[in-house]
């Protein structure tokens, strides 16, 4: 407990002056109260702020789910698409423009069911680009059901007795995937997660973060605060994030998931390849005449 | 004199004989023939099937191939003997003299010609391997054969297999030997057949252009942006050519995981502002749908080239069909209306292609250019304009005074396209949803705002009628009343075009309207000229007769419809048949 008190009023002044609210949009946003991404939204304008970056060259690109409401929650541009299609839309928005900052949003449903197909390709091309994924364990907006990444023996309203398939592994995939950033943060801790944000968005390439959140009202018995703030541990500060065998096994960790920065690589974005491969074509120089 | 001579060449897949085909077609188009030319070739790369290479040469303008071929060269007599038959009477069969194996009675293919069909045996084998050391340049004898014997300048085909093997290493000589040797032995053979070349004809220099190079010319003619794409017959190789062509130009093609990316990848550069492309067939469509819809709600512009093949389901890849019609206009969840527009020849392809980005760009709608298997391979001689046609910059952006807190993307306006921001624009941030939403972008499930914005992007779209210097549909024959009409779209119109002129020079009153414009419907103009036939006969290469579906849902009218589904052009002959029949009232006879 704080030894002095903390009056709402110097919260209020504090946060208007810090400027991040410059990024927060009109709309409220529609989680239910306690949702862990209240965090999320609080963490993306504080992080964009720090670093910089105007709203007007920010995309935030999101699939459809509880999560993907996200771009009307946040004053920037933004695009609402498809189930399962945020990655695609936002790989064609940041060819087309490489000044804009693109952050792609979604749910464990829109990623690894739906949009699976998607992720290893983003991942592999390097494409410039941040991607938050919000994993709940649960489809949230169609009010409950199992998804990829719920756990073995849960129960939910498509799994009533008991969910009989394991869980994928989000980090070891988007790892073995060539994704040249990868961590994970927690909801319930919400300055580590506007760090990780930060330090995602300032990497340049494929950024994946991993965000631990609970779904407060569709799941009462395995993610909750309570138990995800149990046993949700820390990259031990001995962790060479230039590994990428050590941030596998970190990634295996699963019951007791490591918060902090796992890999990290630099390599050509596929916006490089594209400008090599230009390069190649139109003879090296002619390039430059042209633009 | 006039010329008209068709040719075909009939071999095994990887006998060379789409490349025999390809070189004289090019040659006879640089020697300044007229060109129309489709090839016929099986799924598999290597060793099965048959390939027949068809082309026309003509000194006039033609619309489709002939029925009956003047010409035929046979580089394989098992494959040959069944194509015998669509050589006419005095023309000429060039086969092989001497096969490797002594053959059964009936089984070499001088057994099957007809006794008005005048035989060209020739050693083709053996002139190859004396000229090259080999037999593989078989076809180029054959080519340098028909050169011989009917007297075509030798330089346009030297030139053509320069250019066409330069980048193969050693096998550019041996083909030009070969060629030669060919023509030698062409020129010393006792010509006996009706068959002529006449000068060609004079004038304005054309190009040879299959319906997919078309495609490619005028997407670059319009100054495209990016393309994102996904392999598939009959549609690669405008993604294969614009995958050279783009890079030269700093622009960026990507070849995506699916079709599902492909086209969302297309509409997110679209978002931006970008002129953004895809190309695809029917499976890929299919796949696309509902991200189309997401274009129609989000009021992104984006292009997609859709050739159509042999349905449903993978169905025949490599055969010609016009079966996703309905799709294309109609294939996404809700009410999401788009611009559908079809060519009906090469020429149409490069038209279409570049006025396909400025309808997208100016109703902020995505754009459906279909074509198919027929019009994508066919190469025709196409005289491009000197300069590229279309409008490079037709964007509807937000002024000063529309940006602000205030700026409504969706706003309502008159002719119901609204001001766009791009990312980017200071002031102009907003939401695109595929929700339902209000002016600003906000969703909105209001039952008045949700009629409002159906109205407004449907309407829209109605302004795409009067597009600036598009022809929606076009008219050709007899002008006024006429006792039969022919409705059609897509590749099929150039069939039925040449059955309107051969049933003029028969007497008969006709005319033949053809359809660019699938959707939004020209309603007016293809009800009017319904009105002025005494019947409508709608012939097409699908089964349910979509096309004449479309028509009389939209026009109240009735048509009679002829459908085709046998993966090949709609003969003429049968159309002119059915317009027989139904002239004669012989409702039997007509189906």
């Amino acid at each position: 407990m704080p030894t002095s008190p903390v009056y709402l009023e110097d919260k209020l002044r504090e946060v208007r002056e810090s400027g991040r609210m410059e990024y927060r949009s009109r709309s409220l946003p529609t989680w239910c109260p306690g949702c862990g991404y209240f965090s999320i939204v609080d963490g993306l304008p504080g992080a964009l702020n720090e670093a910089g970056i105007q709203p007007e060259s920010t995309v935030v690109v999101s699939g459809i789910g509880c999560s993907s409401r996200f771009p009307f929650f946040v004053n920037t541009y933004g695009f609402h698409t498809l189930h399962g299609r945020v990655l695609p839309v936002a790989t064609g928005i940041k060819t087309a423009n490489e000044a804009l900052t693109v952050i792609a949003v979604g749910g464990d449903g829109d990623g690894f069911a739906i949009g699976g197909g998607h992720l290893p390709h983003a991942a592999r091309r390097n494409v410039d680009l941040t991607y938050l994924l919000f994993d709940n364990g649960i489809y949230g907006l169609t009010k409950g059901q199992t998804s990829p990444t719920s756990a073995l023996g849960f129960r939910t309203s498509t799994s009533p007795y008991e969910n009989a398939d394991p869980p994928l592994n989000p980090l070891l995939m988007v790892l073995s995937y060539g994704a040249t950033w990868v961590g994970q943060a927690y909801a319930g801790r919400p300055q580590q997660l506007e760090a990780l944000i930060k330090q995602a968005i300032a990497h340049r390439g494929f950024s994946y973060l991993h965000i631990l959140s609970p779904c407060v009202t569709f799941d009462k018995t395995d993610r909750t605060y309570q138990n995800l703030g149990m046993h949700v541990t820390e990259v031990p500060a001995a962790h060479d994030p230039g590994d990428l065998g050590a941030a596998m096994r970190l990634a295996l960790q699963v019951q007791t998931p490591a918060l902090g920065l796992y890999y990290r690589e630099s390599r050509a974005t596929m916006g490089d390849g594209l400008n090599a491969l230009a390069e190649k074509a139109m003879g090296r120089g002619a390039r430059q005449r042209a633009a | 004199m006039r010329t008209d001579v068709q040719i075909a060449i009939c071999g095994s897949a990887g006998e060379g004989t789409i490349a025999a085909g390809d070189i004289l077609r090019s040659a006879l188009a640089a020697a300044g023939y007229r060109i129309i030319s489709f090839d016929a070739y099986p799924a598999e790369i290597r060793g099965f099937g048959k390939c027949v290479a068809r082309l026309r040469a003509t000194t006039e303008q033609v619309y489709s191939l002939k029925e009956k071929s003047d010409v035929l060269v046979c580089l394989n007599d098992e494959y040959g003997i069944p194509q015998v038959g669509e050589v006419r009477d005095f023309g000429a069969v060039v086969y092989e003299a001497k096969s490797i194996t002594t053959l059964a009675a009936g089984a070499h293919l001088s057994a099957h010609l007809r006794p008005a069909q005048i035989p060209y045996p020739v050693a083709i084998r053996e002139l190859s391997e004396r000229a090259t050391g080999a037999t593989r340049s078989r076809n180029l004898v054959a080519l340098g054969f028909l050169a011989g014997l009917y007297g075509l300048g030798v330089d346009p085909f030297l030139r053509i297999i320069d250019a066409k093997f330069k980048n193969k290493g050693a096998i550019a000589e041996p083909n030009r030997k070969a060629f030669v040797a060919g023509q030698q032995a062409g020129s010393q053979a006792f010509k006996l057949d009706l068959v002529s070349f006449g000068q060609p004809s004079a004038g304005q220099k054309s190009t040879i252009l299959s319906g997919n190079a078309a495609v490619v010319q005028g997407c670059l003619d319009a100054g495209i942006d990016t393309f994102f794409g996904y392999p598939i017959t009959p549609a690669t190789t405008i993604m294969e050519r614009l995958a050279v062509e783009m890079p030269r130009r700093a622009k960026r093609l990507v070849q995506t995981e699916d079709e599902i990316s492909a086209i969302a990848a297309v509409i997110g550069a679209g978002y931006t502002g970008a002129r953004a492309a895809t190309a695809t067939s029917g499976p890929g469509l299919a796949l696309m749908s509902e991200m189309l819809g997401l274009g129609t709600m989000a009021e992104v512009p984006c292009v997609i080239f859709v050739s159509q093949r042999g349905g449903p389901s993978t169905g025949i890849p490599t055969k010609t069909e016009q079966s996703d019609l309905n799709m294309a206009i109609y294939g996404s969840p809700g009410d999401a209306p788009r611009i559908v527009i079809a060519p009906t020849n090469v020429e149409g392809c490069y038209r279409c292609a570049g006025k396909a980005f400025e309808m997208a760009e100016r109703y902020q709608s995505p754009v459906i250019v279909l074509l198919d298997l027929y019009l994508s391979n066919r190469y025709e001689t196409v005289v491009m304009p000197a300069a590229p046609p279309f409008e490079v910059d037709g964007d509807r952006l937000a002024s000063k005074k529309e940006l602000g807190p205030g700026y409504r993307r969706f706003a309502l306006t008159k002719d119901g396209v609204s001001p766009r921001a791009l990312p980017g624009m200071v002031g102009g941030m907003h939401v695109v949803t595929g929700l339902e939403h209000n002016e600003m972008g906000r969703v909105n499930e209001q039952p008045d705002n949700h009629e409002a914005m159906s109205r407004k992007r449907h309407d829209k779209l109605l302004h795409a009628l009067h597009h600036p210097d598009f022809t929606q549909v076009k008219r050709f024959g007899d002008e006024g009343r006429v006792a039969i009409g022919l409705l059609a779209w897509g590749s099929t119109f150039g069939e039925c075009l040449a059955a309107m002129f051969r049933a003029r020079t028969e007497g008969v009153r006709c005319a033949a309207m053809k359809v660019v414009m699938m959707s939004p419907f020209p309603v007016e103009a293809v009800a009017e000229f319904i009105d002025q036939c005494d019947v409508v006969l709608v012939p097409e290469l699908n089964y349910q007769g979509q096309f004449a579906h479309l028509v009389q849902a939209q026009t109240g009218r009735t048509v009679r419809r002829y459908n085709r589904v046998i993966g090949a052009p709609m003969p003429v002959e049968e159309i002119q048949a059915q317009m027989r029949a139904l002239l004669a009232g012989d409702e039997r006879k007509a189906a």
